[in-house]
């Protein structure tokens, strides 16, 4: 009896003595792991400031230095007892606004490009997309050809589309719609596909069982459950959009960017300051107008 | 006939307007249409768009297209893919730069960690101000302020993604279980040991992985900040533009779009591998 207990004691304690062995190791792999990525993305920072010759050339001695005056000339000299003056006493509110009407003109015109490319890309997106979803299209060599041109669209940065189109349709607010239009079809037109294929297909049989067409089954088998879904990404787009069209400006596009690039070239740094107010303002007032827009729409669905 | 009318009656209880639609939502329907279409349309003339402007356009974006076929490096592929290597190295740094800071202004936001409203109200409606400045903005303003090179590129992109980080980071922090915590505190662990014990391990994945994920669009991002002046590849397609050398611009927007993929690719497997 004594025995067998002791050799029930010593295996159960061997397999402690096991267990413990086999925890050392993992935590000894797991660390060993840990060590060789730490190295890894040290060497990776490391070659990154090498590369990027960040402190290499002599322009960059003194960068801090150079923010902080810029700093100080961003700042406009407002003086508390001409706040609320007129245009031409310095140091009034309507004298650092000085051309607010062209600012809110090229505001205008910036909302208006995000708004006609947002349209008319998210209507591109809308129709391609049915091609790239796999439970809609059976066809594999035509659903990868437009997945992957709706890749190169959202690869492609943008600024280098407004400039290529630019120099087709001139500078302007054409080349930065443009623009908008091949970047929206390109995002939404993989969100909508990546929507459809999540999609109930029951609506589409049955609409097909009753004799209707390929186009009738889109129109009322797919489209009513997901309008909401695409409805709302379409307007989140709108949001992102408006602060490309803004961004865009800066290449010639059209619109305030336009007109912050021209502050910066006059080296008005104040000027540029207000239009840069006035643009975080009307995106902040329109991302909350789409934001009420969109709990409303998933508000419906519920 | 009286069957069908009964049928649509008893649908029509069950919900009504799903059979019958009223001439009032019919005139609704119309209205927003319309209110659409004059909104659109006047877009467009605001815009300035004509048949002609389109037309004229499309004619000499054909020249482009016809110019950029056959894609050619022009003999200076070794300098591209050091433009491409430093594009690369500008948006680890910026997004390694918006990391750090993000964390603290991460803290401070969450709910769990600052009980005070006040103060996390304030922060998050901070970060949401600045949320909406785009990259370009930033680089112009930087390049302005500091000079050409990498490190308004590196500045604008840590700006543009610190708001954008430190809200992601607060979520992530708000959404850490507190069981795990309460269950080291009640094995007698001190505010160190649960904070290491109890937080970090749930946290850090989801940290890395979004910073992974803002790597990968920073890349686009530092591409575009070069063509204002901050290095890289941006600044290189931008030169190529302007003196219209499109040959070499498709040459060098074609290597750009692969290097994306791997780095997309490579950071997804990471990415998946994490969480």
């Amino acid at each position: 009896m004594k025995d067998s207990a002791a050799s029930t004691g010593t295996s159960s304690l061997n397999r402690v003595a096991a267990i413990e062995s086999e925890w050392r190791q993992t935590i000894r792999k797991s660390r060993l792991q840990t060590f060789a990525w730490m190295i890894l993305v040290s060497i990776i920072l490391l070659g990154s400031v090498e590369l990027s010759a960040v402190g290499k050339s002599s322009v960059d001695a003194g960068w801090i230095d150079r923010i902080a005056s810029f700093v100080d000339r961003l700042i406009p000299d407002l003086k508390a007892d001409a706040l609320f003056a007129g245009r031409q006493v310095d140091g009034s509110l309507a004298s650092w606004f000085y051309d607010l009407p062209r600012w809110l003109e090229a505001m205008r015109e910036t909302v208006a490009m995000a708004f006609v490319g947002t349209v008319v890309g998210g209507l591109m997106a809308l129709g391609l997309s049915f091609q790239a979803a796999a439970n809609l299209n059976p066809n594999a060599f035509l659903r990868h050809t437009v997945r992957r041109g709706f890749d190169a669209a959202r690869t492609i940065p943008d600024v280098i589309l407004a400039l290529i189109f630019a120099a087709a349709f001139s500078l302007g607010a054409v080349a930065g719609m443009l623009t908008i239009i091949i970047t929206t079809m390109g995002s939404l037109g993989k969100l909508f596909s990546e929507c459809m294929e999540n999609a109930e297909m029951n609506q589409v049989d049955a609409i097909e069982a009753v004799g209707g067409n390929r186009l009738l089954q889109l129109r009322f088998g797919i489209l009513p459950q997901l309008l909401p879904q695409i409805l709302s990404y379409w307007l989140l787009r709108m949001e992102i959009n408006l602060s490309v069209a803004a961004a865009l400006g800066i290449v010639g596009a059209g619109g305030i960017g336009m007109e912050l690039e021209r502050a910066i070239s006059f080296t008005e740094f104040d000027t540029y300051l207000a239009i840069l107010i006035l643009i975080v303002f009307c995106i902040f007032v329109i991302d909350l107008v789409s934001e009420q827009l969109r709990h409303r729409l998933i508000g419906l669905t519920q | 006939m009286s069957a069908e009318a009964a049928l649509i009656a008893r649908a029509e209880a069950i919900l009504p307007g799903a059979v019958i639609i009223t001439l009032e939502r019919r005139l609704k329907t119309a209205l927003a249409v319309a209110a659409f279409l004059i909104v659109f349309l006047a877009c467009c003339y605001d815009l300035g768009l004509s048949w002609d402007v389109l037309g004229g356009g499309l004619v000499k974006m054909g020249t482009i297209l016809g110019a950029m076929w056959p894609p050619t490096s022009g003999g200076e592929l070794a300098r591209l893919l050091l433009a491409l290597v430093q594009t690369l190295a500008i948006a680890v740094l910026g997004t390694l730069l918006a990391a750090l800071v993000a964390i603290p202004l991460g803290l401070a936001a969450a709910r769990n960690i600052v009980p005070n409203p006040a103060i996390h109200f304030a922060i998050r409606r901070f970060m949401d101000l600045f949320r909406g400045i785009p990259v370009l903005v930033w680089a112009l303003i930087l390049v302005a302020a500091v000079g050409l090179g990498p490190i308004p590129g590196i500045l604008a992109i840590a700006f543009s993604d610190i708001p954008r980080l430190g809200k992601l980071f607060a979520e992530a922090l708000e959404n850490v279980d507190a069981r795990q915590q309460d269950s080291l505190r009640a094995t007698g662990s001190s505010t160190p040991g649960v904070f290491r014990f109890g937080v970090v391990p749930q946290l850090l994945p989801v940290w890395l992985s979004q910073c992974l994920y803002y790597l990968e669009q920073n890349f686009r991002a530092a591409a575009v900040v070069g063509v204002v002046g901050a290095g890289g590849i941006g600044f290189e397609l931008e030169e190529r533009i302007r003196i219209f050398a499109f040959d070499e611009v498709a040459f060098i927007t074609l290597m750009y779009i692969i290097v994306v993929g791997i780095v997309d690719f490579g950071s997804e497997r990471l990415r998946a591998h994490l969480t």
